[in-house]
């Protein structure tokens, strides 16, 4: 009968589906069942049968997140955006954890294709944080900052500012240092612009009608060689400040040292000279700033290209409305370009050793 | 040595032609390297008439330095011209009256029919180019330049032995353009006006020399005899009214006292032999005068402290101090010999290295020695004596804003610019020189290739 039962209880027990005996159910008051199939620990999340429970949480609570902040964007009428919005909207840029660190994190393995999955998942919720940004929604916007944190690499500013020069700095009198470099010279450039005179200063706030009019000059038409500028007052006007002779202008001018030599006279040919006053031709600030400059190594186009970078990163500092003209004019450019070196099997660089038939 | 090889060398080259022709048809070749020389062909003399020699002469222009000569309106036919559109440069005239205060930052050009003083004495190198280029000879005047003219007149009462004035600064700051300026007021203010703009050509040997026993110095004729004339030529108003006051006697005639001093002048002009001895005679006689005052200008001046490219007959050199002129204006410059009436002005020129102004004559006009200065550095006591009294006169080495506006705009003006007519383009130029006038000129309006 055990063995019956056995069978039938074996039968019951696994292919209960099939071909269960009948057993009426009078007589099964009575019997006793053997101990109880243990309780199993109910896993925390369904994902724990997938082998990869702590990826796939990761995975889907960031699938989660991304679509509550689809459904709550929308509701805003920020999705779908219009094409020219798309277009306008700031570069995201990025910077998440590598797969290594990743998979630190998630103490499991991780491979391709499930790193890019997760990647995926990470920067459409980047997108819409951008969206939420640009919208003004800032809370929201914190709220999907605080998931991406944890994905985020520690160093994501200092690699984010990797290629952007530090701003320069103006010292107490309002001189920029900048530093420029070509071939092998390098250009140390003290920038200032220029002060106006006491006597201008003084001129500029106090012109008095008598003080104009005595200062107007006698001259006679012959001596005015730009004719278009009367050298009195405006005729037919005797009151006023058209009556008055125009107040001579006193013209700023640029004086650039170079080693405390002059420029003219540390760099001899012209081609030099105008290469390091371009920046200022460019930007139109001629007569605005002096320059004093040490410059060191390289011969005179390296020291002349060496002075001109120089100072165009001055001049986009001290007015940083002209940086995109230099930008464009490739002035704020250092100039990669150097001596090529010289290869084994030729006389220099490119020249070739006589080609000899035999 | 064979014919062959006496013919290559040439020695025989006067030899007749008869003896040479039947060998030498044998062994000459075409090949230039082996042709043998070719005998002077030996012609009889014959009569030749001079009357195509002069018209190859007459075509000839004045001797200039080589620089090109514009051609004249009347050849430019082509309408890329623009002849009918030709305007001229107009620019008021450089007159005593005008040099004000007022006047500083002007252009003016040296009035035409006075301006004998630019042809007669010719002009130094660089200013001759820039005439060459521009439609009149004008200058600007700058406030250095009101300066010297108002000590040039103080200096007309007194004697050149307070007013021995030299002109120092930089290489481009405009020293020969103020020294001109200097000599044209003095010819409108009826000075007697002596002017050598080129001085290193007294002693760069490129005249003949020849040895005076009496003197014991070389004089130099020629150049001696073209300084009377074009002395005589520029100042001929004036002269007429003085008479020498010793008596000169020369070797085949005299020249009295009370005789003109024009008279002396045509002498050396006439005879080159007697020209270094006329001339100064006649600086002597120009010394002595009281009517008029007396300008003695001279460019170059440093090249007056350098020893000579001449050499005597032992093959040394000749300091410039034994050379007549040369000597004769260094004792004015020094002081030794003094005009009763008027200024010595020299003009220190740094562009030429091989002339350049020596120590002793650096150290008394107070300038900074271009080398070694130290005690141990020979100094000549002559060039030193030679050298006392001497005043500097600085020239700013930076041009004001209006003055390089004023070049800027008599180049512009004459259309010899191929630049843009722009504020930016002249701030630009003149930043990049500095505020030095030659550089601006030369380099940043006439050489540049930046738009």
């Amino acid at each position: 009968m055990n063995i019956a039962r056995q069978i039938a209880g074996g039968a019951f027990r696994f292919r209960a589906y099939a071909t269960a005996a009948y057993v009426p159910p009078a007589s099964l008051e009575g019997m006793q069942r053997a101990r109880p199939p243990p309780i199993k620990p109910k896993p925390e999340s369904p994902t724990f049968y997938s082998g990869r429970a702590n990826y796939y949480d990761q995975l889907l609570a960031l699938e989660d997140a991304a679509k509550q902040t689809k459904h709550a964007l929308q509701e805003l009428q920020l999705l779908p955006l219009p094409r020219f919005a798309q277009q306008n909207l700031p570069p995201l840029q990025a910077v998440w954890k590598n797969k290594d660190d990743l998979a630190e994190i998630m103490e499991a393995n991780l491979t391709t294709s499930r790193y890019r999955r997760l990647i995926g998942q990470l920067n459409q919720l980047n997108e819409y944080r951008r969206l939420a940004e640009v919208a003004g929604h800032m809370d929201l916007a914190v709220r999907i900052q605080h998931i991406l944190e944890m994905f985020e690499r520690e160093n994501k500013d200092a690699i984010l500012a990797r290629g952007k020069s530090k701003p320069v700095k103006f010292d107490q009198y309002g001189r920029t240092y900048t530093v420029g470099r070509r071939k092998e010279s390098t250009a140390r450039v003290w920038t200032i612009a220029v002060q106006p005179s006491a006597d201008e200063q003084a001129g500029s706030s106090s012109t008095t009608p008598a003080q104009g009019e005595l200062a107007a000059p006698v001259s006679t038409p012959q001596e005015s060689l730009l004719p278009s500028q009367p050298a009195t007052g405006i005729p037919g006007f005797t009151s006023g400040p058209l009556s008055l002779a125009p107040a001579p202008i006193k013209v700023p001018t640029t004086n650039i040292l170079v080693n405390g030599m002059p420029l003219v006279d540390f760099f001899p040919h012209l081609i030099d000279r105008e290469r390091v006053v371009r920046p200022f031709r460019i930007a139109g600030l001629l007569g605005a700033y002096n320059v004093f400059a040490l410059v060191r190594g390289g011969g005179s186009t390296g020291q002349s290209g060496a002075l001109a970078l120089g100072i165009a990163k001055a001049l986009a500092a001290h007015v940083p409305e002209v940086e995109p003209m230099l930008r464009k004019a490739k002035l704020l450019k250092r100039d990669p370009r150097s001596v090529e070196r010289k290869k084994t099997g030729r006389a220099k660089a490119r020249k070739a050793y006589t080609w000899v038939k035999r | 040595m064979s014919l062959v090889t006496a013919l290559r060398s040439g020695r025989i080259a006067h030899a007749p032609a008869a003896t040479l022709a039947p060998a030498s048809a044998i062994t000459l070749q075409s090949r230039g390297y082996a042709a043998p020389a070719k005998p002077a062909q030996k012609t009889a003399s014959k009569f030749k008439s001079n009357k195509n020699k002069d018209k190859d002469k007459d075509k000839r222009g004045p001797r200039d330095s080589g620089a090109f000569r514009p051609m004249s309106v009347t050849n430019l036919t082509h309408p890329v011209f623009q002849s009918e559109q030709r305007t001229q440069l107009k620019l008021p005239v450089f007159r005593p009256e005008a040099i004000t205060a007022t006047a500083a930052t002007k252009a003016m050009a040296f009035p035409h029919e006075e301006s004998r003083a630019l042809k007669a004495y010719g002009l130094p190198r660089n200013i001759l180019v820039d005439y060459l280029l521009l439609a009149k000879p004008c200058s600007v005047v700058r406030q250095v330049t009101v300066d010297m003219l108002d000590q040039l007149d103080g200096a007309a009462a007194s004697s050149s032995k307070d007013n021995r004035i030299v002109l120092t600064g930089k290489a481009g700051s405009g020293k020969s353009y103020l020294m001109l300026q200097a000599v044209q007021y003095c010819i409108q203010k009826q000075w007697l006006t002596l002017y050598i703009p080129r001085a290193i050509s007294l002693v760069n040997s490129s005249t003949a020399y020849a040895y005076d026993a009496r003197t014991q110095t070389y004089g130099q004729p020629a150049f001696a005899q073209q300084l009377l004339k074009r002395f005589a030529d520029v100042n001929a108003a004036l002269l007429q009214s003085l008479t020498v006051q010793n008596s000169y006697p020369l070797e085949d005639r005299t020249v009295p006292t009370g005789a003109p001093l024009a008279d002396l002048i045509n002498v050396g002009a006439e005879f080159q032999n007697y020209a270094p001895t006329v001339l100064n005679a006649m600086l002597d006689e120009l010394a002595l005068q009281t009517k008029y005052p007396v300008l003695l200008a001279v460019d170059d001046f440093q090249a007056l402290y350098c020893t000579s490219q001449y050499r005597d007959p032992f093959f040394r050199s000749v300091k410039s101090y034994h050379l007549m002129l040369p000597r004769a204006l260094l004792e004015f410059a020094s002081g030794k010999k003094t005009l009763a009436r008027g200024a010595f002005l020299g003009a220190l020129s740094m562009q030429d290295t091989k002339y350049r102004p020596p120590l002793e004559l650096i150290e008394a006009l107070g300038l900074e020695p271009l080398g070694p200065s130290n005690p141990y550095v020979p100094r000549l006591p002559e060039l030193v004596e030679y050298a006392k009294g001497l005043k500097n006169f600085p020239v700013p080495e930076q041009l004001t804003v209006d003055e390089a506006a004023s070049i800027y705009d008599v180049w512009q003006q004459s259309k010899a610019l191929h630049i843009p007519l722009a504020d930016e383009m002249f701030l630009a130029k003149y930043t990049e020189a500095n505020g030095n006038a030659g550089r601006f000129v030369k380099h940043g309006l006439l050489e540049t290739v930046a738009m």
